[in-house]
């Protein structure tokens, strides 16, 4: 069994996106006409949220039937974009796409919660919490399933750190000079480092509930 | 991994090697036993800055030094040299040890272009005489494993394959039980044919195209044969496996191997 507080720190991870998330969301002031606010704005803190919940029960938010609504729009919402781009781009959608990373989170996402099993088989609820160790930790249905979408996650996160660290087709970092609070937030490369932590540790979440 | 069988796991690694090589295995499963939380953290730490670390360009020479030298401690300290000494490596358990092949995957995938031209990927940093003989020193060596006394007798393969079941999905035990009962019996007959088709893949980076491709795909089939029914996909789906073992492994080591487009043979570095 893994440590409690092993996953407290990876929930404290999610919130730290999550505020990061909610920074950038607000610093790109939606109430605004004409400004840009990005599907993946609005999916990062909600995945990141989410997945606090689900590492550490005492940040858990909504019931899991209210996260299989959302992942479920979410999904197909993103779905909906990756069809887009690949009608616009064919295959090149999935290699470069930014919305493909997005789509396997999601759909990553909606897999843990309609496959949770509320605890391990053989725990009982008595030995829960006992030795530090996490109490009732959730299992997984289709143990298969979580193993692909950990190594898609896994591989998107790779390409992601690949691109941030320096290739011509790069994500751009915040604008030359001393770049503020605001401009490092909006910057894509914000955005992409998000993505790698929240890929890397819903990857690990998977692993650890199989 | 946070649980005593994971120090009973590395303790049992030690049976069968010389002392010298036992002793260090030994104190480190009562370490990891005693200290089981702390450990497994800076383990599992270790190795995931490792795999960022890779991934994120200004430090994957660091991550890769510090790859060799971890997966040389935990060759020795964690998978009693794969076995290779005490008589129970076995191409499908992950003879000589999956972890050591994370570190020639470091050395051959190390991000140097030494090599003019080179005729594939794992040839850029050391050469493609160097990286056609450490294919072949590891690939002669499983094949080697493969005719042991231990993995020919009759129910070698058969006993191997049965015992990664507990655990596992359905599919998967379906599929090792179909395996299981092809080979009962037969494990000197199963020992023969992969020991051929270990040497046809060792000797396939010597000979010309498209033979040479064919050995490849060979190596990537066999690669995928022993991780479904060897190793049970490295025992991950049963919750308690602690590594994908090696079959991934040597499928990503034929990759680094695939002639490249742009292939004209260096000075001295012809087949």
């Amino acid at each position: 069994m893994t440590p409690a507080w092993s996953l407290d720190v990876f929930a404290a991870l999610m919130l730290v996106v999550a505020a990061v998330s909610a920074a950038r969301l607000v610093l790109a002031r939606p109430w605004r006409r004409g400004s840009v606010v990005a599907d993946t704005d609005i999916a990062h803190p909600l995945m990141a949220i989410a997945m606090a919940g689900t590492l550490a029960p005492g940040l858990t938010t909504l019931p899991a039937v209210a996260w299989e609504i959302i992942f479920a729009m979410m999904t197909a919402w993103f779905a909906e974009r990756v069809a887009g781009d690949a009608r616009a781009n064919r295959g090149r959608a999935l290699a470069g796409g930014h919305c493909v990373p997005h789509l396997a989170h999601s759909a990553a996402m909606l897999y843990t919660f309609l496959a949770l099993v509320p605890f391990v088989a053989g725990v009982s609820p008595g030995m829960a919490g006992m030795g530090g160790f996490a109490p009732a930790m959730p299992v997984l249905r289709y143990p298969t399933l979580a193993f692909i979408f950990a190594l898609i996650l896994i591989g998107y996160s790779v390409w992601d750190l690949d691109h941030l660290s320096g290739t011509p087709r790069g994500y751009t970092l915040a604008p030359a000079g001393a770049p503020g609070v605001r401009e490092v937030l909006l910057s894509p490369s914000t955005t992409v480092g998000c993505r790698v932590v929240m890929g890397v540790s819903m990857a690990l979440m998977l692993l650890v509930m199989i | 991994m946070y649980s005593k069988a994971f120090s009973q796991m590395i303790g049992g690694t030690a049976a069968g090697n010389p002392g010298v090589i036992a002793r260090p295995i030994t104190w480190n499963a009562n370490l990891v036993e005693q200290h089981a939380v702390l450990l497994n953290t800076v383990f599992a730490t270790i190795q995931l800055l490792i795999g960022l670390g890779i991934a994120f360009r200004p430090t994957v020479r660091v991550a890769l030094a510090g790859s060799i030298a971890w997966a040389a401690s935990v060759w020795w300290f964690g998978e009693g040299l794969g076995g290779v000494l005490s008589g129970a490596a076995s191409p499908f358990n992950g003879a000589p040890g999956a972890v050591i092949i994370y570190a020639l995957l470091a050395v051959l995938l190390w991000p140097a272009d030494r090599v003019a031209r080179a005729p594939f990927t794992a040839a850029r940093a050391v050469g493609a005489r160097v990286a056609r003989a450490l294919w072949l020193v590891l690939w002669l060596s499983l094949a080697y494993f493969a005719m042991t006394p231990a993995n020919r007798a009759p129910q070698a393969l058969n006993g191997l394959i049965t015992a990664m079941e507990t655990g596992e999905p359905g599919w998967l035990i379906a599929l090792d039980n179909g395996a299981a009962s092809l080979v009962r019996g037969q494990g000197l007959a199963a020992s023969v044919l992969l020991a051929v088709a270990l040497v046809v893949i060792a000797a396939g980076v010597y000979l010309r195209p498209p033979a040479d491709k064919i050995t490849l795909v060979l190596a990537v089939v066999v690669a995928a044969v022993i991780w479904v029914f060897g190793e049970a996909l490295g025992g991950i789906l049963t919750g308690v496996g602690t590594d994908p073992n090696s079959g991934p492994l040597l499928a990503l080591l034929a990759l680094a191997y695939w002639p490249l487009r742009t292939t004209v043979p260096a000075e001295g570095e012809a087949a």
